[in-house]
């Protein structure tokens, strides 16, 4: 049975853009403080590594998974050390956490590479499989990140604009200095920012490695990473658009393969720019608007007090 | 083909005999990969393993994650210091280091798994696959219950569209009303994309699945887990990750070339020359899958003993899949022109460019 052109973008961009959600979600915790994280891919990248060679060792991906999250956190953790602590130039530094990432996640991929584990399992509600065209398809039949990907986002925004917690991060994204004078300490709160932020970007390549490819491969996250810096600024700073652009970006890889499937008369080159063309599309479009919309205090290194 | 900026390098001294007297030949083999991928690197190492047993006092060095730059060039080196007199550097992107390394040593024999100019002692190898694919078509085009077959393309190159050409080719040859549809992801281990194209052809209804990727992994469990079937590549051992839907694939068997060429060494009479060996050569069928009956088997076969006794499908009169005749009645393209295709043969869905 065929699956209609729209379900299959739809099944394919909800596959594909789980992993870039949460790692958009992250990187917009972790910009909500003030920081830029240009190493997200080598996050991603450990949490895929590191969450398969656990799961190829333990057999069991619930583990895989805690220890990719863990990886994600440890990772920021380290990068919070550089550029919080040690007051490093952030992209400078956010850059040599990348190639660390590519290097540390292939040595500890190596060993395993092609062992074949048992992914995170998938649930589809019966009801759901009962639609027309639905059993046929991938659509509904998630594990338990996709599930969870809607309201994580959904946290993510409450926890950032209705909570105390929440409005010092913002706080100290604006303005770390005001944020101080207000009796916050921006370091703690940078570095809560970045460890959560860290978790999710761990998860988000756990995603890739132990449900959607099943695999570990070097440099499988593809430039996935560097995307979902562009979704942080494509969604305003706002988990809640997030969802929308990871959508929108899944969607457009989608497409462009379910149209070769379909024999398509378009270039294969030019179909596979597509989601790219679209990135930039957006980032021109929302262009203007961009100032007012990212924390002003991004980038910026705030040395205390004196 | 395989991107591994990235060094993990471990240069491990595997000894495969276990004799105290001095080895009559050792060999240095350099890997871009893990020896462990149950793929490409994982065929070589296995091949030298079995040289290794056949041949007594053969001792084997191996260097796994070795990058393609000059990095290559020091562990040749080093290698020789250590005695070697055979170098086999397995990557297409080792040509540059290992010529020049070449060119200091003359009294050490290379075997370079690539392609460009052989000399005294510099050889060339490599499996070609293409026509081999003739065959995993005859499968396909036999197991199909939806006439539409599936290929995953990494690049669109010449090399991966001959692969696709003469799959499409010998499944029409059983099976008239069979249609191969092409999806190109852009890279040869984009892994997520991978599953997507995967994902898309089983939606178009497509229920057999080949690839031309690094590795074959995401696209076989993805069809797997959707109903599909599929043919492997680069290994025969990836059966393993499709017990139900594994039909056939195709993988790389160097042991009998290697152990030639070991000998030759050892004997003192290597030349360089340039060897592609497909089917019956450095190319080999994998086991096939339980829902394969033994009708299907013995037509494969068939079409692979026909391959190995000298027949060669891309011989003309051949239509693109626009119709226009890009081979006339009589021409053929040779096992050294397999990287030349810029077209899909007839029955296959896709654009090349």
């Amino acid at each position: 049975m065929m699956t209609p052109l729209a379900l299959g973008v739809l099944a394919g961009a909800v596959l594909s853009g789980t992993s870039l959600l949460y790692a958009t979600l992250g990187e917009t915790l972790v910009e909500r403080s003030g920081i830029v994280n240009l190493g997200l891919e080598g996050v991603l990248l450990m949490g895929a590594s590191v969450g398969f060679t656990v799961t190829a060792v333990t057999g069991n991906p619930w583990i895989g998974l805690a220890a990719a999250a863990l990886t994600g956190g440890l990772a920021n953790a380290l990068f919070g050390w550089l550029v919080v602590l040690r007051k490093a130039n952030q992209l400078a530094s956010g850059l040599a956490m990348m190639f660390f990432g590519f290097g540390l996640s292939a040595l500890v991929g190596a060993p395993h590479v092609g062992a074949v584990i048992v992914g995170l399992p998938k649930w589809r509600p019966a009801w759901l499989a009962a639609l027309p065209w639905v059993s046929a398809s991938t659509l509904f039949n998630y594990d338990l990140l996709t599930w969870l990907a809607l309201p994580v986002a959904l946290l993510v925004w409450w926890v950032l604009f209705k909570t105390r917690w929440g409005l010092g991060v913002r706080a100290v994204g604006e303005s770390p200095g005001a944020a101080y004078a207000s009796g916050r300490n921006p370091a703690v709160l940078q570095f809560q920012a970045l460890g959560f932020g860290g978790v999710l970007a761990g998860l988000a390549g756990a995603h890739l490695s132990l449900s959607l490819t099943l695999t570990w491969a070097e440099y499988m996250t593809a430039g996935r990473g560097f995307i979902a810096i562009a979704l942080v600024i494509f969604s305003k700073w706002n988990p809640l658009r997030a969802v929308a652009g990871a959508l929108l970006f899944g969607g457009a890889e989608a497409l462009q393969l379910q149209l070769q499937a379909r024999g398509s008369l378009i270039s294969p080159f030019i179909l596979d720019m597509m989601p790219y063309v679209l990135t930039l599309l957006v980032l021109l479009a929302w262009g203007g608007s961009r100032r007012l919309a990212a924390p002003a205090g991004l980038g910026r290194t705030f040395f205390g007090s004196e | 083909m395989k991107k591994s900026g990235f060094i993990t390098l471990i240069l491990a001294l595997a000894c495969f005999t276990a004799q105290a007297d001095p080895p009559r030949l050792v060999i240095g083999a350099v890997y871009v990969g893990s020896v462990n991928d149950y793929g490409y690197n994982r065929s070589f190492h296995d091949a030298l393993a079995q040289v290794a047993r056949d041949l007594p006092g053969v001792k084997v060095l191996e260097a796994e994650n070795v990058p393609e730059s000059a990095t290559a060039e020091g562990i040749m080196e080093g290698m020789i210091q250590q005695g070697a007199r055979l170098i086999f550097p397995t990557s297409f992107g080792y040509a540059a280091s290992a010529r020049k390394v070449a060119k200091r040593h003359k009294d050490v024999a290379f075997e370079y798994a690539g392609d460009g100019d052989a000399s005294r002692n510099f050889g060339v190898f490599f499996g070609s696959t293409q026509i081999a694919w003739y065959p995993m078509g005859v499968a396909a085009g036999r197991m199909t219950k939806t006439n539409k077959l599936g290929f995953v393309v990494g690049m669109p190159i010449g090399y991966a569209l001959g692969n696709v050409n003469a799959f499409q080719m010998g499944a029409r040859s059983v099976n008239k009303k069979v249609q191969t549809v092409v999806v190109v992801t852009g890279g040869w281990a984009d892994k997520a994309k991978e599953a997507g194209a995967a994902n898309a052809l089983m939606d178009q209804g497509c229920d057999v699945v080949g690839m031309h990727v690094d590795s074959p992994a995401t696209i076989i469990q993805t069809v797997e887990a959707r109903g599909g079937m599929s043919i492997g590549f680069q290994s025969t051992e990836a059966r393993a990750l499709a017990p139900k839907g594994w039909i056939t694939g195709l993988g790389f068997t160097w042991a009998p070339f290697f152990t030639k060429v070991a000998r030759d060494v050892m004997a003192g009479k290597f030349r360089g020359e340039a060897v592609y060996q497909g089917l019956g050569g450095m190319v080999a069928i994998a086991p096939f899958g339980p829902s394969v009956s033994a009708d299907v088997q013995r037509q494969v076969n068939e079409a692979a003993q026909k391959i190995i006794k000298g027949f060669n499908p891309f011989t003309g009169p051949i239509k693109d899949n626009r119709g226009n005749l890009v081979l006339p009645p009589g021409a053929s393209i040779g096992s050294d022109q397999m990287g030349s295709f810029d077209w899909y043969a007839e029955g296959i869905i896709g654009k090349v460019r």
